[in-house]
């Protein structure tokens, strides 16, 4: 039987949590990036609108 | 136009030895390493210097802006694509032709008994990349960073080419203890059918100005 | 949110009773417990390659703009779930075959799977007028994605015709639950990241169009 070494087993669930937590970090951040865009283009269009 | 197109010609064609000549610096001297390499080596510089001649084929009608008046035409959008695969069929042939003559005298490569169906296997294979080849470059030649574009997208593409090819090229090179060639050249046939028809069938939709 | 808040519990939940109910596996020991991860990590892969497929080819026929933007975001996914399922593969082999690399057949279509990824998501990057991005990403999609088969096919005979099959992954039961469990927790994962990655590129496609139309009234 090989042996079982723990490091490997955890360093693998480590890397899936980072991915998966990093991944999920980045959306929220782009997310909030566009939507001040968003809001930002909107107020500009409806201000040059008046 | 024509002199254009030789000028062309000549230059891929070129590099393509230049690249063989390289792998066989890089991978030699030993006579047997460099025999065993020789199937690899010639389908690398065919794929390095075949993107060349692909964005090359989308580039006279760049240049010279003839690419829009074209597809004002009102003809099936097909027959640009076929006028295209038929002329990289012909550079790519002559070229890989040239290729494999280098590549044998150089990698010290043994002409087998069954060298038909070698050529059926270079003639399959090169259908392939010709295909795919020009698909890509129809949208890469026309992109920003197409030196590096179109060899990022078409290379994965043409994994099962390059191993099916090299594969059946070197148990025909030997003596094919597991009947393996055949199976290879059937997966290149069924490849060069299915994206032949899907890369058709996508053109019309890539193609618009 | 909570769809992502439930997504990460599960998987939390499903990791969890994985690990503690395991038994040590006969040749792997315990090393066995990374495929609870590594396993689910690439059906997610496959499953947003097929989502890339089917909104593709949904794009190319009905030309509206949220079927394209819904391929991306399942592209971007499935290129991260990919990437994760490299890097477990390589952890998983280390101990297990003493290398980080071996050109076996999964691994070397996962990577290969990896790059069409990469490409198609370096062709969106590169294209910047909407429509040809929208078209030209959904052709290289579906092509890309009817590849996946055939790639996939031509690896393993690479593998298996001059080498002997390594050991069948045949799954003692006791396993199955539990990986069937991350399974699906992963999979609700993924449907929160596709939906906000969506969602994100809906929200910059409005920002694009209404940039257009005020630079079109001379604003």
């Amino acid at each position: 039987m090989i042996e079982s070494n723990p490091a490997f087993i955890i360093a693998a669930y480590a890397v899936t949590w980072v991915v998966l937590l990093g991944y999920v970090l980045h959306l929220v951040r782009r997310n909030g990036r566009v939507s001040a865009e968003y809001e930002s283009m909107v107020l500009k269009i409806s201000g040059k609108k008046k | 136009m024509e002199l254009r197109a030789k000028v062309g010609f000549n230059s891929v064609a070129s590099l393509g030895v230049t690249i063989l000549v390289l792998l066989g610096l890089a991978l030699g001297p030993d006579t047997d390493a460099l025999r065993n390499a020789a199937v690899g080596a010639v389908w690398l510089a065919a794929l390095f210097s075949g993107v060349l001649a692909f964005n090359r084929s989308f580039q006279v009608e760049l240049e010279s802006g003839a690419l829009e008046p074209l597809l004002q035409y009102p003809g099936p959008r097909w027959t640009l694509l076929a006028g295209k695969l038929l002329g990289n069929l012909i550079f790519l042939t002559l070229m890989v032709g040239i290729l494999v003559i280098v590549g044998v005298v150089l990698f010290g490569v043994r002409i087998p008994a069954d060298w038909p169906s070698l050529l059926g296997v270079l003639a399959l294979g090169i259908v392939g990349l010709v295909v795919m080849g020009t698909f890509y470059a129809s949208m890469a030649s026309r992109s920003r960073a197409r030196e590096v574009l179109l060899p990022l997208l078409l290379f994965p593409m043409l994994v099962p080419v390059l191993l099916a090819a090299t594969a059946a090229s070197k148990a025909l090179l030997g003596a094919d203890l597991m009947h393996e060639a055949g199976a290879w050249i059937q997966l290149l046939a069924a490849y060069d059918l299915v994206f032949l028809i899907a890369t058709f069938l996508a053109f019309e939709h890539v193609i618009e100005a | 949110m909570w769809l992502g808040v439930a997504g990460f519990g599960a998987v939390i939940a499903a990791q969890a009773y994985a690990i503690l109910t395991s038994p040590a596996e006969r040749d792997m020991g315990h090393l066995q417990k990374i495929m609870y991860v590594h396993v689910p990590a690439a059906w997610m892969t496959f499953l947003a390659f097929f989502v890339v497929l089917v909104f593709s080819v949904r794009y190319l026929w009905r030309r509206n703009e949220n079927d394209d933007l819904l391929a991306a975001a399942a592209a971007e996914v499935g290129a991260t779930f990919n990437g994760l399922t490299l890097l477990l593969g390589m952890i998983w082999g280390r101990p297990a075959w003493g290398v980080w690399w071996v050109w076996d057949a999964r691994l070397t279509s996962t990577l290969v799977l990896f790059l069409i990824f990469v490409g198609y998501l370096a062709l969106r990057a590169l294209v910047d007028d909407a429509d040809q991005r929208a078209r030209w990403s959904a052709a290289v999609g579906a092509i890309g994605a009817i590849n996946v088969p055939i790639v996939y096919m031509s690896v393993t005979w690479w593998r298996t015709l001059h080498q002997p099959p390594s050991s069948a992954a045949t799954l003692d039961p006791a396993y199955t639950l539990g990986l069937r469990l991350n399974a699906i927790a992963l999979l609700v994962l993924m449907i929160y990241f596709i939906k906000k990655r969506y969602d994100i590129a809906r929200l910059e496609r409005s920002v694009e169009h209404m940039a257009e139309a005020a630079a079109m009234r001379g604003t």
